[in-house]
């Protein structure tokens, strides 16, 4: 499972979490992770659709940013709640850019079988940060509830 | 005194306190926080901090207000208003939150807890099954693009217009039901997506439906509350808590990335990438204006298709239409919004977010049935506590832009009242105190524990003593629909 946990002290009203991992494909997974378990609980959905993501950013903050706000919109546009993500990120050295192709699993909303849990409305740049701590990345993120 | 900062605060009066321009470079104004000492002592260091950046937003007028429920937020703190010029000031999505026109509906009824105690349960239910609530819900209105379009430019009166209201609903909803000045062409096609199948949704979070007792010892004004329909008599009335949903949480986040871009090109800084803003006559400005009124006028359409429900589930259970019911609306109010609104100073661009309009008697935006009473002013409290009818005074005309307290505010985090109680054991607790509980999500419904906000009993005396909105009703909830 990706490593992340919840941050209580950050938002009193809403969810903040910390996430972590070697790499930025980790980190990315991991982050998405705490995305899809603040929505629901994640043992309770069964995937039967793949949602594929391409995402280009000048920077990382920017490309997480958006990666993480893709599943609150599918959640809405779409109605799909996700299992779990698999991330590739990658630098273009053309450009400078950051690059993500990501697959989501999960299946349409369906409130008899899933343990839904609280509706996200925003991924909020209140404290955002990717940063790098030794070897491993970090990220804070505080979601809009 | 023991606060959360280390700022000067001082006593203006035993509910005002006034945080001065020297304890933070850049302040335009001082900053005003209404709150007792025992509510100032509680409050967060965001709230102060939070203030304090506010002050400091070009073209900012008189103060930054917070309110007694203030706490935390993004940007702008909850319980936050603040005015600015239109030619000189800003506007930010920070200081109308994401969920915009998030606010607050009261239904009257003429039945009493007599009649509907013996039929809770099917009611309840009907409800839930009536008014889909909780993570990604969709509603059983279908509209395709042209129609969403309609209804973010004429908002309730579209609904009304479909057959889902009362033709004299639309009186007694700010701005009746429909902000002029909503562009959808300010829109983006995401916002369209995540919006267009959730009309007639609740929302989760802190978003829900109650049916509440209006009972005579509970009622401290009774004249007011009877001109407001409210005869006390353990009469039945229903309170809704809901606001645009994903669209105009969509709308806030396409914004606020304009905005960032924006404030290189007009030479702003803010203290806090959530406080990001465009002049109000901008392009970017004006654009955001339009967009946030189409998000606006999509949550009175929310609210009212919400309203066609209750009154179906009503009709059903106790057979008779809502007409013979007495099911008028009292009143609907945002809390999450900014509206341009004239003051001593001219028009001002006024941002209420976890704030409520509270215009006193005679404003010409009142309906003739409330020119006397001032503005109803519907305050929800915690699922298990009740909450409020008050009315605006002259008094918050002149103070703070016409704008009052909007909730009871949160002091406990979800994490931790989720330790405290399981969803469970407080549905048990709570139909054992006469409250039945409907909720799609167990954990949602334990984050929204009794315990983890303020007493707003505190919230709403700190307001009334303050003479800024009278308190007219207290409404004790007997049924509860959450996300």
């Amino acid at each position: 499972m990706a490593p992340f946990r919840f941050l209580e002290e950050v938002a009193l009203a809403d969810a903040a979490f910390e996430a972590t991992g070697d790499t930025l494909s980790d980190l990315f997974e991991a982050a998405a992770q705490a995305v899809i378990e603040t929505l629901v609980n994640p043992v309770t959905i069964t995937p039967t659709c793949r949602k594929t993501i391409e995402r280009r950013a000048p920077d990382l903050p920017s490309l997480l940013f958006d990666w993480l706000s893709d599943i609150v919109y599918l959640k809405d546009a779409e109605g799909l709640l996700f299992k779990d993500a698999t991330v590739a990120v990658q630098p273009d050295q053309s450009d400078g850019s950051w690059v993500l192709r990501a697959t989501l699993a999960g299946e349409p909303i369906d409130p008899t079988r899933h343990e839904l849990r609280a509706d996200v409305k925003a991924v909020t740049k209140h404290l955002f940060e990717v940063r790098q701590d030794g070897r491993c990345w970090v990220a804070r993120v505080v979601l809009d509830i | 005194m023991k606060l959360s900062t280390t700022m000067t605060v001082n006593r203006i009066s035993d509910e005002v306190w006034e945080i001065p321009v020297s304890e933070k470079p850049g302040m335009v104004v001082p900053a005003r926080i209404y709150a007792t000492e025992q509510i100032l002592t509680s409050m967060d260091s965001g709230v102060f901090e939070q203030v304090t950046n506010v002050a400091c937003l070009p073209g900012i007028r008189r103060y930054a207000l917070c309110m007694p429920d203030g706490h935390w937020g993004y940007g702008f703190p909850i319980g936050g208003v603040a005015a600015f010029d239109q030619r000189e000031g800003v506007i930010s999505p920070g200081g109308v939150g994401y969920d915009i026109n998030c606010g607050m509906r009261l239904i009257r009824t003429n039945l009493t807890v007599e009649d509907v105690k013996p039929r809770l349960e099917p009611l309840m239910t009907e409800l839930f099954r009536k008014v889909p609530a909780g993570v990604g819900s969709t509603g059983f209105v279908r509209v395709n693009r042209q129609e969403f379009e309609e209804v973010m430019r004429k908002g309730a009166r579209w609904c009304v217009a479909r057959g889902y209201g009362w033709q004299q609903d639309l009186e007694r909803i700010e701005e009746h039901g429909c902000i002029p000045d909503a562009d959808p062409s300010k829109i983006s096609d995401q916002a369209v997506k995540r919006g267009i199948n959730q009309l007639g949704t609740l929302g989760s979070g802190n978003h829900y439906l109650e049916v509440q007792v209006a009972s005579q010892e509970r009622i401290f004004d009774r004249e007011t509350a009877a001109k407001l329909g409210i005869t006390g008599h353990d009469q039945i009335v229903v309170m809704v808590h809901c606001g645009s949903r994903g669209f105009g949480h969509q709308v806030a986040s396409d914004y606020l990335k304009v905005f960032e871009k924006a404030m290189k090109r007009y030479g702003i800084s803010v203290k806090d990438q959530q406080l990001a803003c465009a002049p109000f006559r901008s392009p970017e400005g004006q654009d955001y204006f339009a967009a946030m009124n189409c998000a606006a006028n999509s949550a009175f359409a929310n609210r009212q298709v919400i309203t066609h429900q209750i009154r179906e589930a009503f009709s059903s259970v106790f057979s008779h239409p809502a007409e013979a019911l007495g099911m008028e609306i009292v009143y609907d109010v945002a809390h999450n919004i900014a509206k341009v609104e004239r003051y001593e100073e001219g028009d001002l661009v006024v941002h209420r977010k976890g704030s409520t309009r509270a215009f006193g008697p005679n404003r010409p935006e009142l309906p003739d049935c409330y020119k006397e009473t001032g503005q109803p002013v519907i305050c929800g409290g915690s699922m298990e506590t009740g909450s409020y009818l008050l009315v605006g005074t002259d008094r918050a005309m002149h103070e703070t832009f016409g704008s009052t307290m909007h909730g009871s505010g949160r002091t406990m985090s979800r994490a931790q009242a989720k330790r405290s109680v399981r969803g469970e054991q407080l549905k048990k607790d709570m139909a054992q105190r006469g409250i039945i509980v409907k909720a799609v999500s167990m954990s949602g419904l334990a984050e929204e524990a009794g315990f983890a906000y303020k007493n707003i009993a505190d919230v709403v005396e700190t307001v009334d003593r303050a003479g800024i909105t009278r308190k007219v009703a207290e409404l004790r909830p007997i049924g509860n629909i959450k996300g």
